[in-house]
């Protein structure tokens, strides 16, 4: 184990280099993680070549009380085998960020707790970026007052056209994370597209513009005056 | 000779061939020296283990279009997803406690951590609770600290006592609970109080009726000998491995609980008092979220009571998936068997009770 050991540690540190530098870590983990995960990574691609090192050069003096603590090693190390699983998949491939799959399976985070009172946004006819977030606490506070017509401009990705949603309409989700992926809650809204154009299929990000919709019920309701698709965004959660 | 032969067996992996020229001037000395049979054996046991590494990436290479495929089906992509989360996010906290515990191990005399805890068991049980303060990071990190304190002879109800309050009441959690909750101090003190409280219930309770055979293999865990730079590097190599195997069965087992059981089971006993405690202390188990974070994720439970929320804050550190993972492999299955229902029920009884007090 102990030379295999220390490749399997080179491997590990290496994907977790390859996803913080390729800018991929931002699909699992808060994107402030970056210099956590280098650190990790170069400490264990040292381990590891450390490790080989001394163990191929020990392969070479076989004595006897060596041989004891390698015997060892073969017996508890094997577990460390298992590493190999999501290093070999994520040399290779990376899974995506989380989609609309799980949307609907888990519960949505709760935009009223903690929402303060808005200030109004000034009007205009440049529109807004903002997140879903803020989009869905404005809706709810006062109604939506604090908009004041101004336009705003949301991404997110498709999330079909949910229970009861009708013709014409789709919902847009992100997810919001405190820490990993693990712990993801979508915030979602419904967009009435009307004349904007056509419905994206499900899970394409997407750029939306328009207005917010007032009396949409329970979910906010933008209505859109256009969509563009996008690339999924490097932090894809708000 | 011997080694140019293994440098070429393994070839197809790049990252070994830098390393291994540094090591070819002192092992060929070594190898005039050493007996042709020993080496001869040795030679084969590290090519099987090295090259079983290179074919495991090779295999995984060939099966890139299958496995793209998989990630083609929702389900797979958002399981495959949570997975890769909960073994990034556990990855730093995990090599930062296998550093510490790498350290004690080769710089820390082994008699001094018996001497600095009152030698009482009860008394040291709350000291070593206490100073679980000052270990910041995750509950994967303070796995294999509390290992190898046991390994390092400290009463094993005070290691166990540090193992439970570490990941839950040190400065970095306590502040992203207060930055959950603003306005209310009270959820930082309730969360301190309850999972001090716990810590300490179940160290003494193990005092009392433990049964420390239980954690021989944490005793047995091999004491290397040598200079400490050495002994710094086979321990921190040897634990990474091991508990990072340990947490790969976690983080699957969380991800599969987390794309197969739908959160709105849960959220539906979301209502009476008693029965929401449990659900939310379920929930921690199955969900298996970092401490750094639980706070966020408790937060936004609101259709819960306080105190349900201050048990899935209690809870999670102490007892999920992942964690008894990590537990099985560092003290044995005997152990977490009778470990994890012993804190589970403590956290439970500590979370009702500094609930009812401060909530």
């Amino acid at each position: 184990m102990t030379a295999a050991g220390g490749l399997i540690s080179v491997l590990a540190g290496t994907v977790l280099l390859r996803l913080a530098i390729t800018g991929i870590y931002g699909r699992y983990v808060r994107v402030g993680m970056g210099p956590l995960l280098v650190v990790a990574g170069v400490a264990m691609v040292v381990l590891g070549v450390v490790t080989l090192v001394r163990s191929l050069r020990r392969s070479g003096d076989a004595g006897a009380a060596e041989a004891v603590a390698h015997d060892h090693d073969h017996g508890a190390g094997r577990i460390g085998w298992l590493l190999l699983a999501p290093i070999a998949a994520l040399l290779l491939v990376a899974p995506p960020t989380l989609g609309s799959y799980g949307v609907d399976r888990g519960a949505k985070v709760d935009v009223r707790a903690g929402a303060s009172a808005f200030a109004p946004l000034a009007p205009g006819a440049e529109p807004l970026p903002m997140t879903l977030l803020e989009f869905s606490q404005r809706a709810f506070d006062r109604g939506g007052a604090s908009f004041n017509g101004t336009p705003v401009r949301l991404t997110g990705f498709v999330a079909g056209a949910g229970p009861g949603g009708e013709p014409g309409g789709f919902r847009l989700a992100r997810y919001q994370i405190a820490c990993c992926a693990a712990d993801a809650a979508p915030v979602v809204i419904r967009v009435r597209v009307d004349g904007a154009g056509t419905v994206p299929p499900p899970d394409r990000w997407v750029t939306v513009t328009g207005l917010h919709a007032p009396g949409g019920g329970e979910v906010p309701e933008l209505a859109a005056t256009s969509i563009v698709e996008i690339q999924a965004p490097n932090d894809p959660y708000e | 000779m011997l080694n140019g032969g293994e440098q070429g067996d393994v070839g197809g992996a790049p990252p070994l061939t830098a390393p291994a020229p540094a090591a070819d001037a002192p092992a060929a000395t070594a190898l005039r020296t050493a007996p042709a049979a020993g080496r001869g054996r040795r030679a084969v046991r590290l090519d099987v283990g090295v090259a079983a590494v290179a074919l495991a990436v090779v295999a995984a290479a060939a099966l890139r279009p299958l496995l793209e495929r998989l990630l083609d089906r929702p389900a797979v992509a958002h399981w495959a997803t949570v997975f890769v989360a909960i073994a990034v996010q556990a990855m730093p906290f995990l090599v930062l406690g296998v550093t510490v515990s790498a350290v004690v191990a080769a710089f820390v005399p082994a008699g001094l951590l018996q001497r600095a805890l009152p030698r009482s068991p009860v008394l040291a049980v709350p000291v070593a609770a206490a100073a679980g303060a000052a270990l910041p990071g995750c509950e994967c990190g303070s796995v294999p600290i509390a290992g190898r304190l046991v390994a390092r002879g400290v009463t094993p109800a005070a290691a166990l006592a540090f193992l439970l309050s570490a990941p839950a009441i040190n400065p970095v959690v306590l502040t992203a609970t207060a930055v959950a909750f603003p306005g209310r101090p009270e959820v930082v003190l309730a969360r301190l109080a309850a999972s001090l409280l716990a810590a300490v219930a179940v160290g003494l309770v193990w005092v009392a009726a433990g049964r420390d055979e239980l954690l021989d293999r944490a005793r047995r865990r091999p004491q290397r000998d040598g200079p400490p730079l050495a002994v710094l590097v086979a321990t921190a190599q040897h634990d990474l491995l091991h508990a990072g195997g340990f947490l790969m069965i976690g983080a699957a087992t969380a991800a599969t609980l987390q794309t197969v059981v739908p959160r709105d089971v849960l959220d539906a006993v979301a209502g009476s008092g008693p029965l929401a405690v449990a659900a939310l202390a379920a929930l921690a188990v199955v969900l298996a979220i970092c401490s750094e974070a639980d706070a966020f994720v408790a937060a936004s439970l609101t259709q819960f009571s306080l105190t349900a929320r201050l048990a899935f804050m209690v809870v999670g550190p102490m007892v999920d998936v992942k964690l008894v993972a990590l537990q099985v492999g560092t003290f044995g299955r005997g152990f977490a068997l009778r470990f994890a229902p012993l804190t589970l029920a403590a956290c439970l009884a500590a979370s009702a009770a500094v609930g009812w007090w401060l909530l």
